[in-house]
């Protein structure tokens, strides 16, 4: 004692971050991150439930710093409202992906979007675009499947998550 | 002593001063200042803030003109560290906001309560590279606790309320408030927008078991030390931190900007802690079994080589109303979020009186090896010059050091038992603080005889604000330790750098009296002992600012100093008899 606080090399945390609707918040919430020497990996944003806030889900990578330096940090910001770290709280994660594929279709690939739940968003003769939905280990499972049947683009949204039915101590 | 202006008669007692009606966007703002107790504005006037300043005469507020941005900063700073009040700057867009920016860092880094205020382009012309634009709430994003662009009239009000109120709760703070120029000058109609105003709530207190078990902890240690940061005076815990020292028999080491708040000399006084602390201090950080950190960060120059931080204490308690401070570099098994003068006070209800004669014999067996050093060979030594100053210090008179060996030949001199005295730019070190930063401090007492020690180099870095000085009749003393170098960084060379020393050398540096007689000061230079005190002497009997250049040793450096990347334990002493 006292054991010198460093967290390992690589620490990637989830944090949802419930922030007020105002000009330049995500600029803050970003700067927040990189200047105490995190690694944005991701974020996303939507509406939140309250009236006038937004939520962000940000991947951090708190790197050697404490890992729970994100949170206290984030929530020094006076526009922060609240922030959670779900990083250990079993929640489920989920993300959505847009797949496009060019004619000549492959034989396998329909029945395999059927088989993994992806719903056809456009069909012509020339391109298929199906949108999937789920953890992001399954999105990966399938983005790697899509390849071998003709992907041709992608884009993947970043993940979100709602708090567990039991809130954690954050 | 300098003529106020009458209204200056404490306005804080009478914040809700009726003032002229309110109506464009620049009175709007003019009259919100009043209104939250602002009775002196730091700041020049250029071509985005000139509504500002075109109803500013209408006002009862000493706007004080200095002579670069930067000053007005630091001059806010200065204030608000002398009076604990929130210190006021302003400046235009462009150049003159981004000037702010060090002074804003400073303060916001040593948690200082300034308000800034800019003048931005006009709305529509923000983001076309308009003349003079800057985005200085993107600059200022890392530097302040919060920020604010006004795009309406009616959100001013509001905005300059929750600005102050965010500046002085909790962890204080630098705030900006850019208001852009056709923001200035529209008129308010009765259907103003009324936002939220948001309130901050004050620190909860720390729940009674963190209290309970830190006594204990203090209670048992047959090695305690307690370490004393800048948020004990600013949560003004000082009186009890000396009960709560003297009932448990702690010895007490301070920070750089906790300087003061434990009264130094005393018996159980240990000094400066850290990178360049006192020799006995560092070895009871050393050797404590429970360590009590209140109001501080614990950063490196703190700490040192962590893992030589306290490394035989068993119970690290640390309190800091900032949580995200706890943890952040040292690990404490008691952390407590709170107030420092509420913690300190519950802590004192908690614990019975206690001794620890063999601890204190053996804190002072350090105090006996390794006493504060200076070399005696017939140069005009800091040490003297300081000493000589200590001695005609009055109780509140205010030190303002400046940054480099300067800074800590005054820090670790410094003898007083009052805090708030002695002001310096810890967290970022700022060369070039403490001309600006005594202004302020002046402004803020003008009661007290306030001193700025410097270097010759950080003096330059800002001494175009001897001419506010003298203009704003405010009567600083200016002692520069003069050793032709950037001695700081020369002593690094020196001793970290195998003594390769590469420009540091000031071959050239002005000749400071004609320099301070051609601003309108008083000006001297003395090389010789003997000549100290009645120079000393001279300068304070002059009722004007005034500059005392003292030829020091150009070789004296500070010591005890700890090598870098080396533990606390290991500082090296003064090397010369
Ligand atoms: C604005 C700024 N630039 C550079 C530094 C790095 N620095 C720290 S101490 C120092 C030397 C200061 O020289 P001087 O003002 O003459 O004081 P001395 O150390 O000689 O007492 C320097 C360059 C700094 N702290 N601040
Ligand atoms: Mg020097």
């Amino acid at each position: 004692m006292p054991i010198p606080v460093t967290g390992s090399a690589s620490s990637p945390r989830l944090l949802c971050v419930r922030v007020e609707d105002r000009a330049g918040i995500l600029q803050r919430v970003t700067n927040c991150v990189s200047r105490r020497g995190h690694h944005l990996l991701s974020c996303a944003v939507a509406k939140g439930p309250e009236q006038g806030e937004l939520r962000l889900w940000l991947r951090v990578d708190t790197g050697i710093q404490p890992p729970e330096q994100a949170a206290l940090q984030l929530r020094k910001l006076i526009d922060v409202v609240a922030v959670e770290d779900l990083t250990e709280t079993g929640v489920r994660e989920w993300t959505l992906g847009l797949f496009e594929f060019r004619a000549p279709f492959a034989r396998g690939l329909e029945p395999e979007l059927g088989r993994r739940g992806a719903q056809v968003v456009e069909r012509t003769p020339e391109r298929l675009v199906a949108a999937l939905g789920g953890p992001p280990p399954a999105l990966d499972a399938a983005q790697s499947v899509f390849a071998g049947l003709g992907l041709r683009d992608f884009a993947r949204g970043r993940p979100i998550a709602l708090q567990p039915a039991v809130p954690q101590e954050a | 002593m300098s003529t106020f202006p009458a209204f200056r008669q404490d306005r804080q007692s009478q914040p809700e001063l009726e003032v002229v009606q309110a109506r464009s966007g620049a009175e709007v703002l003019l009259s919100a200042l009043v209104g939250q107790g602002v009775d002196t504005v730091f700041g020049i006037p250029g071509g985005a803030n000139l509504p500002i300043y075109r109803h500013l005469p209408q006002f009862p507020i000493w706007h004080v003109l200095v002579r670069h941005e930067q000053g007005a900063a630091h001059m806010a700073d200065g204030y608000a560290r002398a009076s604990g009040r929130v210190g006021v700057c302003m400046a235009t867009s462009g150049p003159g906001a981004l000037n702010l920016v060090t002074g804003l860092a400073t303060a916001h880094f040593d948690s200082v309560p300034v308000v800034a205020i800019t003048g931005q382009v006009a709305t529509p012309t923000i983001g076309t590279d308009a003349f003079q634009e800057s985005d200085v709430i993107g600059s200022c994003l890392s530097v302040t606790k919060h920020s604010y662009q006004l795009r309406d009239p009616g959100e001013i009000e509001e905005v300059v309320a929750e600005a102050f109120q965010v500046a002085r709760t909790g962890r204080p703070g630098a705030v900006l408030i850019d208001i852009p120029k056709d923001v200035q000058q529209a008129h308010l109609g009765d259907d103003r927008p009324l936002g939220r105003l948001r309130r901050h709530a004050a620190p909860v207190p720390a729940p009674e078991e963190q209290i309970e078990t830190a006594a204990a902890h203090l209670s048992l240690a047959r090695r305690p030390v307690i370490l004393a940061g800048r948020g004990v005076a600013i949560a003004g815990a000082q009186s009890t931190l000396l009960k709560l020292a003297t009932k448990l028999d702690i010895p007490v080491g301070t920070t750089l900007l906790g300087t003061g708040v434990f009264p130094n000399p005393h018996p159980l006084s240990l000094g400066l802690v850290g990178f360049m602390g006192t020799g006995y201090c560092n070895r009871a950080v050393t050797d404590c079994d429970v360590l009590l950190m209140v109001g501080m960060r614990a950063d490196d120059r703190v700490t040192c080589r962590l893992d030589g931080f306290a490394p035989r204490a068993e119970h690290v308690i640390h309190v800091n109303v900032d949580p995200a401070e706890l943890g952040k570099t040292v690990a404490a098994d008691c952390p407590i979020v709170g107030d420092a003068r509420d913690v300190l006070e519950r802590l004192l209800a908690q614990v019975e009186p206690s001794s620890r004669p063999a601890w204190r014999r053996q804190v002072e067996s350090w105090r006996l090896r390794h006493p504060l050093r200076h070399p005696h060979n017939g140069r005009l030594q800091p040490q003297q010059v300081l000493r000589a100053y200590y001695a005609r210090r009055r109780p509140a008179d205010i030190t303002v050091a400046d940054v480099g060996l300067n800074q800590m030949w005054a820090a670790t001199g410094w003898s007083g038992d009052e805090a708030g005295l002695f002001l310096n730019s810890g967290g970022q070190g700022t060369m070039g603080f403490a001309l600006p930063a005594a202004i302020g401090a002046q402004a803020a007492a003008p009661m007290s005889r306030v001193f700025a020690i410097c270097g010759e180099g950080g003096l330059v870095m800002t001494v175009q604000e001897l001419a506010t000085a003298v203009e704003a009749n405010l009567p600083v003393k200016v002692l520069i330790l003069n050793n032709r170098q950037l001695g700081m960084v020369r002593q690094f060379q020196d001793d970290f750098y195998g003594g390769v020393r590469s420009q540091v050398d000031h071959v050239v540096t002005p000749d400071f009296p004609a320099l301070a007689r051609a601003f309108g000061c008083f000006g001297e230079v003395v090389e010789d002992l003997a000549e100290v005190g009645p120079a000393l002497d001279r300068a304070i009997a002059h009722p004007g600012p005034a500059v005392l250049e003292f030829r020091i040793d150009p070789e004296a450096g500070v010591f005890p100093i700890v090598p870098l990347g080396g533990t606390l334990s290991e500082f090296v002493e003064c090397p010369y008899p």
